[in-house]
C-alpha cells in the first residue's frame, strides 16, 4: 500500500516537475517546490487543510503568488487541499531573520506536529536615488569588507588604501577582483577614524599614498607578466597634497602654487588636518577636516576649508570668510566640474544622526551655498569623499554596516 | 520589520534638530551615570572601557579579533589556538603575553571555566576541553573573560583595575570614577579626553543631572522608555537585547516535568510585557527572537491555564519560592508570576532578596542576547543558565530542533525580550550601542571638544 503510495508520489512529481519546467519564471519557485517537497515527505498524499501567513517583508502581491505556487506545488505531490473538514493541517509561515528569509510548516496530523524549514536566501537591499533638480546619481565601482580610506582609479582597475594594506583590483569580466595586497607594515596605531588620501598625478605608473604617519609609493599595474606588486612604506610626517600638481590656483592666491601641490600637514593621531600649509599662506588656517580648491571668477581659484569647529570658510583675496549654507553640512566635500549650472559645484556630506547620510550640490557664487540639487540618499556613512582625478565625477566611500564598505561614484546629469 | 532587529542598534532622536553629520571630535570630558556599580559584571561601564577580551561583538552582532588577532580550532571544537595581537601593552606598559592572558582567565572562573585547561603557548592561548566548544570565540568575547593584569613585571599582585582598554584608571573618590584616555590603546586614541562615571546615582537623579546638563549619557530603565520618549528625551535604544526567563531547578515538587510544564503554561506574559514593564518588550515563549531566528512565532506565547491545570493534575505541589534579580521592576514581575501560578493552583511566594533568594525553586533573571549567530547566543544563554545544549548542526532546523527539545523540559521559560536605552544630553555625538545593548563609549565623541 506504502509502495503504491509513494509510486503515485513520483507519479505526481515527474508530472509536476515537467510541467513547472515549463512555469519557472520567479524567484519563489525553487524555495516554494522545496517547502512542499519537504511537506509530502512529512504528510503523504491525501487531504490536509492549509494556510499561510506572511511575518516578512514579502510583499501582499507576492504572498499571493507563493500561496499559488505552494498550492501547485503540494497538489502535484498529491496532497489535496480541503476546506475546514481535513484532519491533517499544513500551517506556512513566510518568515524571516536579520539574514534570510524562511519559509516554515507545521504539519500537523492528529496530536502531532513536525516542522519544516526552508531557507529562501537574503534579504535584497533598496537602493533609491534622488531625481529632481540638477541629478547626482551614485553608481557603486567596488565593494569591500575592510575599511576602505581611499581609492585610486588606474588603467587597469583600482588601487584601494585599507588601513593596514593596499590593495589592488583588476578588471574581470564580472567587476573588480582583488589581485594582489601589499601590507603597509608599519607598527603603529592608527587613530580612530582614519583617513588617506591618494596622487598619480606626477606619473601615471605611480602612485602615492599618505594615511596617517605614512607615505606608501608604488607601481599603479602589476607589471607584465604580472609580477609581484611591490610597494613601499615608509614613516612620515610629510605633509599631504591637498590640491593637484597642476593647479589652477592664480595668482590672487599665491603664484607659486601654480607648479607645486598645496600640501597640508595631517594631524596623525587625530583625524584632521593641523592648519598648517606648505607653502605658507599668507594667512592662518584653522585646524580642518577638508580642503577645496573652488573655482571662481576666470581663472581664479579660492579654497574652501571645513573647519573642526563646524565653520565653512573660504579663502580668498588673502582672508578666510564664512560661508552661509553650509550649516547642515558634514565634514567632508568635494569639487564636481559637472558642467551644469556654473560648470562646478561643491559636493557636501550631510545627514542628521538618525539617517543614512547625504550627498548635495551646492552653488557658491558668493559666499553662500545655494543647493543646485536634491539630496542623494548615499544608504549609509560617508567616511571620504575626493574629486576624481578629471573632476568630473567625485569618489564617495559609504559604510553601509560594520564591515561592508563601498567606493560609490557620484556624477551629475543636467537638467 | 524584522530587518532592522535587535543587534544592529536603533538611535531614537526625539524632539532635537537633526544635526549634520561631521566627523567625531577629539577631546572634551564625557559624563555618565548610573545606577549600579561601574565594575559589576554583567555590564559595568568601566569594564568595557578599561579592559579587552580576546575577541569581541560588534555592533552587528559578530565576533571580530581584539587582543586576538586569529584563531583555530581542530579536535572538533574540543581545542582552540588564539594568536595574540603583538605590540599591546598593560596600562602600567608591561606587554600583553599569553601567560598573562592565560593568568587572567584563571582567576576570572576560578576552576569553574567552561573550558578544561588553558595554556600559554609562545604567542598564543591554548584552550582544550573534554566537551565540544563550538562557540568559545563567541564566549570569550563576553563581560566575564575580559583581561587584567593579575601579576606585575615585578612578581606583585597589581591593582585589579589595569587593563589594555582605550581607558585607564585615574581616580576613584567620592563614587565618581574618573578614566583617562590610552594614549596608546591598540584600537586608537579614543575620542574624549576623560570619561566621569558616578556610580549608585538614582534614576531621577540622572535625569535630573541630564536635564541641567550635569550628565552626558544616563540609563532609561525598560519601563521608563516611554516616559523618557514622552519627555522629549534623546534616547539610543537597542531592541531585544535581552531575554528575561523564569529559571527553574529540577528538583523536589519541580523534578516533575508536569509541574513546569504547568508553570509555563500558567504564565501571562502579555501582562508582563504590557503592563509591567510598559509595552517596550516583547512577549517570547523561545529563547531566540524572532529577529535572529525567524521560528520564533512557532512557539505559542498565549497563556493556556486549562493546560497548565491538565499537567498539574491532581499533583499537591507545595509552595514554591521566586527569586528576582535586582531592582524593583523584576520583583513586580515575580509577583505578577505569583498570582499567575496561583490562578492555576500552584502557590508560590516571592522571596525576599537575600542570601536565600539562591535556594528559591523559580528565578526570574535577564539574559543578554548578544551576537548575529543564533547558535551562539542560544549556547550563551543555555550557559549562563546553567545549562548546555549541543546543536550538531547550525541549519535553522536542526537548530529549532535543539531548541524545542530543550525548552520542552521546562527548565528555562522565556518571556519577554526587553531593548536597552540610554538617554543622551546634547553633546554626545555619534553614541553606537555594541551588540549587549551598552554604550560604546570608547566611541564617543562631544560636540564642544576644543
Amino acid at each position: 500500500m506504502k509502495l503504491i503510495r509513494w509510486a503515485v508520489v513520483a507519479l505526481s512529481v515527474s508530472i509536476a516537475a515537467i510541467s513547472g519546467n515549463a512555469q519557472k519564471s520567479g524567484p519563489w519557485d525553487q524555495p516554494a517546490a522545496a517547502l512542499a517537497d519537504q511537506i509530502a515527505g512529512i504528510l503523504g498524499p491525501g487531504q490536509a487543510r492549509f494556510t499561510l501567513r506572511n511575518l516578512s517583508t514579502i510583499s501582499s502581491e507576492s504572498v499571493s503568488a507563493i500561496q499559488a505556487l505552494l498550492e501547485r506545488d503540494l497538489k502535484a505531490h498529491g496532497i489535496l487541499l480541503a476546506g475546514d473538514e481535513g484532519a491533517n493541517v499544513v500551517r506556512v509561515t513566510l518568515s524571516e531573520n536579520t539574514r534570510e528569509r524562511l519559509w516554515i510548516a507545521e504539519v500537523a496530523e492528529g496530536a502531532i506536529t513536525q516542522v519544516a524549514m526552508v531557507e529562501t536566501g537574503p534579504i535584497a537591499e533598496q537602493h533609491a536615488v534622488s531625481t529632481t533638480g540638477l541629478t547626482l546619481r551614485a553608481q557603486t565601482v567596488l565593494t569591500s569588507r575592510q575599511p576602505v580610506l581611499a581609492a585610486l582609479e588606474t588603467p587597469g582597475g583600482w588601487i584601494v588604501l585599507e588601513p593596514e594594506q593596499l590593495v589592488l583590483y583588476l578588471r574581470a569580466a564580472d567587476g573588480f577582483h582583488a589581485q594582489s595586497r601589499a601590507d603597509i607594515g608599519l607598527k603603529r596605531t592608527l587613530p580612530r577614524d582614519p583617513r588617506g588620501i591618494f596622487r598619480a598625478d606626477v606619473s601615471p605608473t605611480q602612485f602615492n599614498a599618505w594615511l596617517a604617519g605614512v607615505e606608501c609609493k608604488g607601481p599603479t599595474s602589476p607589471g607584465q607578466p604580472p609580477a609581484e606588486w611591490t610597494v613601499a612604506c615608509h614613516s612620515s610626517d610629510d605633509p599631504w597634497p591637498l590640491t593637484p600638481a597642476t593647479s589652477l590656483a592664480s595668482a590672487e592666491i599665491m603664484e607659486n602654487i601654480r607648479v607645486n601641490p598645496v600640501t597640508g600637514f595631517y594631524n596623525a593621531s587625530r583625524n584632521y588636518f593641523t592648519g598648517v600649509l606648505a607653502p605658507s599662506t599668507i594667512a592662518d588656517m584653522p585646524p580642518f577636516y577638508s580642503f577645496a580648491e573652488v573655482p571662481r571668477s576666470v581663472g581664479a581659484v579660492a579654497w574652501l576649508i571645513g573647519s573642526i569647529d563646524g565653520r565653512v570658510l573660504l579663502f580668498e583675496n588673502g582672508s578666510l570668510k564664512p560661508i552661509a549654507g553650509a550649516r547642515d553640512w558634514g565634514s567632508d566635500f568635494a569639487v564636481l566640474h559637472s558642467g551644469c549650472g556654473s560648470g562646478a559645484q561643491i559636493v557636501a556630506s550631510s545627514s542628521g544622526e538618525a539617517a543614512p547620510d547625504s550627498l548635495r550640490a551646492y552653488e557658491l557664487p558668493a559666499l553662500e551655498a545655494i543647493p543646485s540639487s536634491a539630496p542623494l540618499e548615499a544608504g549609509g556613512i560617508v567616511t571620504a569623499l575626493w574629486s576624481a582625478p578629471d573632476g568630473r565625477s567625485i569618489l564617495a566611500v559609504v559604510q553601509r554596516a560594520t564591515d561592508q564598505y563601498e567606493v560609490d561614484r557620484v556624477s551629475a546629469l543636467c537638467n | 520589520m524584522f530587518r532592522r532587529f535587535a543587534i544592529s542598534c536603533v538611535l531614537l532622536v526625539c524632539a532635537l534638530p537633526a544635526v549634520a553629520r561631521t566627523r567625531p571630535h577629539y577631546g572634551g570630558a564625557l559624563r555618565v551615570e548610573t545606577a549600579g556599580d561601574p565594575w559589576q559584571l554583567p555590564d559595568g561601564f568601566a569594564r568595557r572601557l578599561v579592559f579587552d577580551g580576546l575577541t569581541r561583538i560588534d555592533a552587528n552582532g559578530s565576533v571580530q579579533p581584539a587582543l586576538a588577532v586569529g584563531w583555530e580550532t581542530d579536535s572538533g571544537d574540543h581545542r582552540w589556538e588564539f594568536r595574540l595581537r603583538s605590540s599591546v601593552r598593560f596600562h602600567d606598559g608591561s606587554s600583553l603575553t599569553a601567560t598573562a592572558v592565560v593568568a587572567s582567565l584563571n582567576l576570572t572562573c576560578n576552576g569553574n571555566c567552561p573550558w578544561t585547561a588553558v595554556h600559554a603557548v609562545g604567542s598564543s592561548v591554548v584552550f582544550t576541553s573534554d566537551s565540544p566548544m563550538p562557540n568559545l570565540q563567541v564566549l570569550l568575547a563576553g563581560d566575564e573573560f575580559l583581561i587584567a593584569l593579575v601579576v606585575a613585571a615585578d612578581g606583585t599582585t597589581p591593582p585589579g583595575n589595569i587593563g589594555t582598554g582605550p581607558f585607564q584608571v585615574a581616580s576613584s573618590v567620592n563614587g565618581v570614577l574618573s578614566l583617562k584616555a590610552n594614549e596608546a590603546s591598540w584600537q586608537g586614541r579614543p575620542f574624549v579626553d576623560t570619561i566621569e562615571i558616578r556610580a549608585h546615582r538614582a534614576i531621577h537623579d540622572q535625569w535630573l543631572d541630564l536635564s541641567l546638563g550635569r550628565a552626558d549619557v544616563v540609563e532609561v530603565p525598560v519601563e521608563m522608555i516611554r516616559q523618557a520618549q514622552q519627555q522629549k528625551l534623546k534616547i539610543a535604544m537597542a531592541p531585544h537585547v535581552e531575554l528575561l526567563a523564569l529559571k527553574t531547578v529540577e528538583f523536589g515538587a519541580l523534578a516533575n516535568p508536569m509541574v513546569r510544564g504547568a508553570i509555563a503554561f500558567s504564565i501571562d506574559r502579555g501582562a508582563i510585557a504590557n503592563v509591567i514593564f510598559q509595552k517596550q518588550g516583547e512577549v517570547t515563549a523561545s529563547v531566540l527572537p524572532q529577529g535572529l531566528s525567524g521560528f520564533a512565532c512557532l512557539y505559542p506565547t498565549d497563556r493556556d491555564l486549562s493546560k497548565a491545570q491538565s499537567l498539574r493534575g491532581g499533583l499537591t505541589v507545595p509552595t514554591l519560592t521566586i527569586a528576582a534579580e535586582s531592582d524593583g521592576v523584576m520583583q513586580l514581575a515575580a509577583q505578577r508570576i505569583a498570582l499567575n501560578l496561583h490562578e492555576a493552583g500552584l502557590n508560590a511566594v516571592v522571596a525576599a532578596q537575600g542570601p536565600n533568594s539562591a535556594r528559591a525553586d523559580l528565578t526570574l533573571r535577564r539574559f543578554p542576547l548578544a551576537g548575529t549567530d543564533p547558535s551562539a547566543v542560544l549556547d550563551e544563554v543555555l550557559r549562563s543558565a546553567g545549562d548546555s545544549l549541543l546543536v550538531a548542526d547550525a541549519n535553522p532546523t536542526s537548530l529549532y530542533k535543539a531548541e524545542r527539545s530543550f525548552l520542552d523540559q521546562h527548565t528555562l521559560i522565556p518571556l519577554v525580550d526587553l531593548p536597552r536605552a540610554y538617554a543622551l544630553g546634547p553633546r554626545v555625538r555619534d553614541l553606537h550601542l555594541i551588540a549587549e545593548g551598552l554604550p560604546d563609549l570608547a566611541g564617543i565623541s562631544v560636540e564642544d571638544a576644543p
